[in-house]
């Protein structure tokens, strides 16, 4: 692999991840210029195989593991194990998914690799936490989505009286990548204390957490009202007009009022200067609580015109608003072209693919470049002759 | 900088200096001060963080406000400010914006989401703060990009989640569009800005040079897709929810006795698969070509799951969500119930993990908030003190930047500071 000029530089990450969260994470790290090294069992991982693929391969598989270096140690093997020990003590960051317990069982937990490397920085990332009733259960995205109650604030609005109907977001990767990125920020931190003290430290992370933290909003609400809150189909809870329209074209147009100012550029923008002074929707908590009122006025008035025209209007005035977009659009809307918000690129044995782009664009430490992801075991010779793993093969290391 | 409670967190000793409003860039420096740096929040003297005017209200006292609220504290700002100090400074004043300057010469890190090219306006871009502050990080945060014909344009969050074609995996194509409830576009945002300054801080650590990052969130949504654009680029099929997300119907997952529940059969067997039909009562369809791949067809995420979606539920309903958990997982399977807030908080789980912590308030008595995500045993996140009320920490801060009580008071009749 070409060589990477990113913030980490000469961090070497043990990548004994599965599925998306943990390799997700990694491919992160990689992205910021670590050397990560993919650890896989002779067997192929289960997201070979979660369709669709890509010339034969998951693209789940493909999409989590750029950016790394890929070798197969049967960890089940002693001569393999040792070589793994042997990676170990080269690498600074250790990441595991594993359901709880499992890790251990192979003599890869904390406790193992801090023996090899007393300074690591450990990832244990679980999806219910390592206590707890639920603490061996496994956990992808649908199912963290179900438990942790980000499906109970989706959906059209209902009488509250009809319980909760529980719409998943059908982008079955959401909690997962949040996860990712949580540990991402653990692991910086983790360089940081690294750095100043000289001490490593053990991460626990679990998925429903995550997927929590991602719901700090909603959960104020009940928090302070003892109340679940409710779907409101597309409109919000905690600000107003901040919903979709449907305008006479029949397509809908998105827009979000969410501070004091912007109101009266809003009512302008749909020449209805009265509103802007109307007593009952001065303040944005006076707009969320007349927000059903409200709502019928303005779908009244956006079904007089096209929504090219309300864009337009809203556009000028300074009023957020998009449609909703649909996917090949998207790929080439100018907004996405220009900050190159999307990228393509040459796989070795993928073809082209449009890729995500890394999240932060760094002015000093340029993240990347995207590359290409590899095979199971590409990198296996290369590994093992840079790093020596099939060294002391009397087999007294660790 | 001084008055920064102590804290063992890996950021200790950092102090960042934070222009933003809102939901983003706020969480974004929670995250950072959970962590241990000394954040300063600068908020507009009258009203405060845009925030402060977010419903429902938290009132003084043990009663709680219902969602019209009115006075008291908005849940969603105490959410999102705890472990800050806060400084009521007018940036719409040269003077604010030389104090502001003043600050920023003191910190490690200036967060900011005044949009495109207004810090620049207004004298508080990462070029000029950086000449009195050479290592300086500055991290920017937008709705769609720095550059692009829709950069000057505010964004909110439906409207991110509209654009990034997030509302299409919700309700029924053709109709009206759902938003996400969770304010995915300005949370993860955050995530990833607060990231993006622990980053720059590691490599400042080693080299001394600080820099300036970007942060968008539409960048962001796309980013968190980017599974489905490698797969829309050269499938060999068409096929998998990544593709089939927007053309399917909405999913509730299935109904059990006493609830709903989502369930998966990966690691099962072909005896595992036989077990569990016999013990749902499915004999039936053990041969049934729609349960193919050991069930895996029928499930969740199979190819057959809508078809045999009613053939599950049949026996789902006779049994309750604890039956069907135990018996999909001795199955080699998973299974979870769905959770609204009030059962999740009810749940054992959730219970033995004590994901809330309570922090008392200066005028409101204990407030519950959720605990940072991740568990660092050697330099943990911790929950320090309370969001700040409106330019509680003004006095301290300027005092600690040599503005002395007379400056102060002259400052304050003339509104530049509150």
């Amino acid at each position: 692999m070409a060589a990477v000029t990113g913030i980490l530089a000469g961090i070497r990450v043990f990548d004994m991840t599965l599925a998306a969260v943990g390799p997700w994470a990694s491919k992160l790290l990689g992205q910021l210029g670590a050397d990560v090294i993919k650890v896989e069992s002779p067997e192929p991982e289960m997201s070979h195989q979660i369709p669709p693929k890509v010339k034969g391969t998951g693209v789940l598989y493909i999409s989590a593991n750029f950016n790394k270096r890929q070798i197969v140690l049967d960890l089940k093997d002693e001569a393999d194990k040792a070589k793994a020990y042997r990676l170990a003590r080269h690498c600074d960051v250790f990441i595991q998914n594993m359901r709880t317990g499992a890790a251990e069982k192979l003599g890869f937990g904390y406790d193992d690799i801090v023996a090899v490397r007393p300074d690591v920085i450990y990832v244990t990332s679980t999806a219910y936490g390592r206590v707890g009733p639920m603490a061996s259960d496994g956990g992808v995205d649908p199912l963290l989505q179900a438990f942790s109650g980000f499906t109970s604030v989706n959906g059209p609005e209902r009488p509250a009286s009809d319980g909760t109907e529980f719409e998943m977001f059908r982008h079955l990767a959401h909690l997962d990548i949040t996860t990712s990125s949580n540990i991402v920020e653990a692991v910086l931190q983790a360089l940081i204390h690294r750095e100043r003290t000289g001490q490593g430290q053990h991460i626990e992370i679990e998925m429903v957490t995550a997927a929590l933290a991602l719901q700090h909003t909603k959960l104020a609400e009940f928090f302070a009202t003892g109340t679940q809150p409710r779907p409101l189909g597309s409109a919000s809870t905690i600000t107003a007009p901040h919903q979709a329209f449907q305008c006479q074209d029949r397509e809908w147009l998105t827009v979000g009022v969410t501070r004091d100012e912007e109101w009266p550029a809003f009512c302008r923008a749909l020449q209805l200067d009265d509103l802007a002074h109307d007593p009952r929707y001065e303040t944005n908590a006076d707009r969320v609580a007349a927000r059903t009122e409200l709502a019928t006025t303005l779908a009244a008035r956006f079904a007089t015109k096209p929504a090219a025209w309300w864009a337009h209007r809203l556009t000028q005035a300074g009023v957020a608003n998009s449609r909703v977009q649909d996917f090949d659009t998207l790929r080439h809307h100018p907004q996405v072209t220009a900050n190159q918000h999307l990228v393509e690129i040459e796989t070795p044995h993928f073809g082209a693919l449009t890729v995500d782009q890394v999240p932060w664009d760094f002015s000093a430490t340029p993240a990347g470049p995207v590359a290409a992801g590899g095979r199971q075991g590409e990198h296996s010779a290369e590994i093992r002759a840079e790093l020596g793993l099939d060294d002391d093969p009397d087999g007294s290391a660790p | 900088m001084t008055g920064a409670p102590d804290s063992a967190g890996a950021l200790a000793g950092f102090t960042v200096l934070d222009l933003t409003q809102g939901l983003c860039g706020p969480y974004a420096s929670m995250r950072l001060a959970d962590a241990g740096a000394d954040v300063i929040k600068v908020e507009p003297p009258e009203v405060g963080d845009c925030a402060r005017a977010l419903p429902p209200f938290v009132e003084p006292g043990p009663e709680r406000a219902g969602p019209d609220g009115g006075g008291g504290e908005s849940a969603i700002f105490l959410a999102l400010n705890r472990n800050k100090r806060s400084v009521a400074v007018d940036l719409d004043t040269h003077t604010g914006r030389y104090l502001v300057r003043r600050l920023a010469a003191d910190a490690d890190v200036v967060l900011e989401d005044l949009g495109p090219g207004r810090a620049e306006k207004l004298g508080l871009g990462h070029n000029r703060l950086k000449a009195d502050n050479p290592d300086l990080i500055t991290c920017s945060i937008s709705a769609w990009g720095e550059q692009g014909p829709m950069r000057d344009l505010p964004g909110a969050e439906l409207v991110v989640q509209a654009m990034a074609e997030y509302t299409r995996s919700l309700g029924h194509i053709g109709e009206a569009p759902i938003r996400l409830g969770a304010d995915v576009a300005n949370l993860n945002t955050a995530i990833f800005a607060s990231q993006a300054v622990t980053a720059a801080l590691f490599h400042r650590l080693r080299t001394g040079k600080g820099q300036r990052v970007a942060v968008s969130m539409l960048r962001v949504l796309l980013h968190m897709r980017g599974i489905m654009w490698a797969a829309r680029s050269d499938p060999d099929f068409w096929g998998g929810f990544h593709l089939d997300h927007y053309v399917n119907p909405p999913e509730h997952g299935y109904e059990a006795a006493d609830g709903r529940l989502f369930f998966g059969l990966r690691r099962a067997s072909s005896e595992d698969f036989d077990r569990l039909m016999i013990d749902l009562g499915l004999v039936d369809h053990i041969a049934d070509d729609r349960f193919g791949n050991f069930g895996r067809d029928a499930a969740p995420l199979g190819r057959h799951v809508e078809e045999a979606r009613e053939v599950w539920e049949e026996a789902f309903r006779q049994r309750s969500v604890e039956e069907l958990r135990t018996l999909i997982q001795s199955a080699g399977g998973d299974a979870v119930g769905f959770n609204d807030y009030p059962s999740l908080f009810e749940h054992p789980q959730i219970r033995a993990l004590e994901v809330t912590a309570e922090i008392e308030h200066p005028t409101l008595g204990p407030v519950r908030t959720l605990r940072p995500v991740a568990r660092l045993d050697a330099s943990p996140a911790t929950i320090r003190s309370p969001p700040p009320l409106l330019g509680q920490h003004t006095d301290e801060v300027l005092d600690a930047i040599g503005v002395d009580a007379a400056e102060r008071a002259a400052l304050r009749a003339a509104s530049v500071i509150a």
